[in-house]
């Protein structure tokens, strides 16, 4: 069986006393894009920073393309790219400029690496701001140019710590079809991001907390992880107390949300559907409208740390 | 072949490095300029020659020596100004606590009754001098007018001598007064092959200091700027290794200070006139080992920087060793051992011998100084070898 191309085994990272990372496990499938989710100083950026083996573990595994990261070799440095949080090229050097310098730490040749940067900077629509000093450009074409720095040399595994920090939606929604498109040519990506809404853009998400992992899964099964079950928003033409609906066979959470409005989360929507009904009416009530019910990653998020931070914490 | 991608990375380092200095060219201008134009100004100003020392004389009342300022002048020489001759010393004194004379020197009441009874009388001079240089000057003239006075002394009494003898009906000996008082005359043979003026002297060692600056400069602020703004994670992700980086960056500024030691040299012998008289090929060997080895230092220093001010300040600080201990102003040989070894430590104080002797004798006297700078150099490389090697591996 083929290994993963990334994958880490009870992972952590102490900084002094403090533990940046507390062991975290997880893998990476081919060709696919996982979404390393959670706030500012969850952890995000020294897992990245660890397996690109710029930041070395204190405990536990970790691999990428079946090497540990602190003692890569030429060949599989070639074979990954990191864009890293910070924009951390050369304001004096011009765009074009700065991709051909990666590619040519990379090892790449002079006729390829010419076409190469071309061919990236003209997909990330950078082609007409290629001869312009970095410093010149405006945020979000610094993002997209170390995007293209990452790029250049066509890695098989990408690390992007944070790619649409401080970018405007239409911009973020454009660098994310590109990692789709990544992905769709087989590369593996590991992303992370502050922006909950994007880990639906992933194959799966890692929400991370206080530097532990609190769950790892496709977005709609971690939906379903979450809430333990099937999702219903369930709207009334007269005032509710949820709690009523509590006793009813196969659901298994009641929560309020308004008024006239509850969700409902249940073992079997379409099982559950009829008797949500014929619990409101039985309370003189009328059912307005009862459909699924797709938490934004925000709530999901919210749900995850708030169930983590309930449980005792193990020394 | 992956051993080929190796010059890829490396000249990849080297375009980019000179590509930004070639953006922001204000820095090594002012680098390059700044020091020729001081030099320039140094030249300019500077004679080389102390001013005479301002004196006065206290020749006591009712004591039979002349009082002849002309006479005292005489005895003292060039190096002292003799401003008058009084009687009156609590006025001399105050002259010298007002600054306006540096001297006074006095001569004692009962000078001749002294020498009369076959006793040495002491001649007084007086000083009121901070300045430890001006004060081993005074040291050295007062001996020089004692001496001088004391042949002064020989001399007339001879002559009174001879005189007496010859109206006594006597012969007087052959050997002239002035010999008998000055038996020795001295006569300095100078063998070097110029006599450079002051700028033509300080020409060479500017160049070398200026060199030693340039590349310690550049290399200290590229690499810490590099440590800085995060761009350092980009080698450690990379194939780049340790070794590949450093060549690139030593390469980089090595042919930028190619550029700028000929632009200085053309500088200083077409524009300031200083003679050139060594070959070439030394000569570039030696411009060759300066460049490897400071660049090394300011490599270094970016490497043990936490920051952009502080590789700054260790360079001034490096450039103020180099001023002082290097045989740019005060000859290394004036130190004592233990600190002479750090003038030994500087590229620069065999940068200033080896480029002196090439430029204005014709050739080195000492070429074992070459091999010192090689070994320099080459021990920095290793060092920022080592210090790199640790900055790219994981933390």
């Amino acid at each position: 069986m083929d290994l993963p191309p990334i994958a880490m085994e009870d992972v952590t990272r102490r900084f002094g006393k403090l533990v940046a990372v507390r062991g975290v496990s997880l893998e990476i499938e081919p060709g696919t894009i996982l979404g390393l989710v959670g706030p500012s100083g969850s952890g995000k950026t020294t897992i990245v920073r660890m397996l690109t083996g710029t930041l070395r573990p204190s405990a536990g595994r970790m691999q990428v393309l079946g090497e540990a990261p602190g003692r890569f070799r030429a060949h599989t440095r070639e074979r990954i790219g990191y864009m890293p949080q910070q924009f951390v090229l050369y304001p004096d050097l011009t765009a074009r400029e700065n991709v051909s310098f990666v590619a040519a730490l990379f090892g790449m040749y002079f006729r390829r690496r010419s076409q190469r940067v071309r061919e990236v900077l003209e997909a990330l629509g950078l082609g007409a701001a290629r001869d312009r000093l970095a410093r010149d450009l405006s945020g979000g074409e610094r993002r997209r140019l170390a995007l293209a720095a990452a790029l250049v040399h066509e890695p098989d595994v990408l690390f992007i710590d944070e790619p649409t920090a401080g970018i405007d939606p239409l911009l973020r929604s454009d660098i994310w079809d590109q990692l789709r498109g990544l992905a769709g040519s087989g590369r593996t990506l590991l992303v992370t991001t502050q922006h909950l809404d994007e880990a639906e853009r992933c194959d799966a998400v890692a929400v991370l907390s206080d530097g532990e992992l609190l769950a790892l899964a496709e977005p709609d099964v971690l939906r379903e992880h979450v809430y333990g079950g099937e999702i219903l928003d369930v709207r009334t033409t007269r005032k509710l107390d949820a709690r009523a609906l509590g006793d009813i066979p196969g659901i298994r959470r009641v929560r309020q949300r308004g008024e006239r409005q509850f969700i409902v989360v249940a073992e079997d929507a379409a099982a559950a559907t009829p008797r949500i009904v014929e619990a409101v009416q039985q309370r003189a009530g009328v059912v307005a409208s009862i459909e699924r019910y797709a938490p934004s990653f925000d709530e999901v998020f919210a749900a995850l740390v708030e169930d983590h931070r309930s449980k005792p914490r193990a020394a | 072949m992956r051993i080929f991608r190796i010059p890829v990375r490396v000249s990849a380092v080297i375009r980019k490095e000179l590509r930004e200095i070639g953006r922001r060219p204000g820095a090594i201008v002012s680098l390059v300029v700044g020091p020729i134009l001081v030099m320039a100004l140094f030249g300019a100003g500077f004679t080389g020659q102390r001013q005479p020392i301002e004196t006065m004389v206290v020749v006591p009342q009712g004591i039979d020596i002349p009082r002849d300022a002309d006479m005292y002048q005489r005895i003292a020489g060039k190096s002292v100004h003799v401003r008058g001759v009084t009687d009156d010393a609590g006025a001399a004194r105050a002259m010298l606590e007002r600054d306006e004379v540096y001297m006074v020197v006095i001569v004692p009441t009962d000078a001749l009754q002294k020498i009369e009874r076959g006793e040495q009388p002491t001649l007084t001079v007086e000083t009121n001098e901070l300045d430890p240089t001006m004060h081993g000057a005074i040291l050295v003239v007062a001996e020089q007018i004692v001496r001088e006075l004391n042949a002064e002394i020989i001399r007339s009494a001879a002559t009174q001598g001879y005189a007496r003898l010859t109206a006594a009906g006597a012969q007087a000996p052959s050997i002239p007064p002035d010999v008998v008082a000055h038996p020795f005359k001295g006569v300095v043979v100078d063998r070097a092959p110029v006599k450079p003026a002051m700028l033509t002297f300080f020409a060479p060692a500017v160049l070398a200091l200026v060199l030693q600056h340039l590349g310690m400069t550049l290399t200290a602020l590229s690499m810490v700027r590099e440590r800085l703004s995060g761009a350092i994670d980009i080698f450690r992700v990379s194939p780049i290794g340790a070794i590949e980086l450093l060549v690139g960056k030593y390469l980089a500024y090595a042919v930028l200070s190619v550029f700028v030691t000929l632009a200085v040299v053309l500088a200083t012998t077409l524009g300031l006139g200083i003679p050139f008289r060594g070959a070439v090929p030394p000569f570039a060997l030696a411009v060759g080992l300066l460049t490897f080895a400071s660049l090394g230092l300011g490599l270094l220093i970016s490497l043990v920087s936490d920051s952009e001010r502080q590789a700054v300040q260790l360079s001034m600080l490096v450039l103020l060793f180099t001023v002082f201990f290097s045989g740019f102003v005060l000859s290394v040989n004036e130190f004592s051992m233990p600190v002479r070894a750090i003038a030994y430590a500087l590229p620069a104080t065999y940068g200033i011998a080896l480029f002196q002797d090439e430029m204005l004798r014709g050739a080195a006297r000492e070429p074992w100084m070459l091999s010192a700078l090689a070994g320099i150099g080459g021990s920095l490389f290793l060092l920022c070898a080592l210090r790199l090697r640790g900055v790219l591996r994981s933390v």
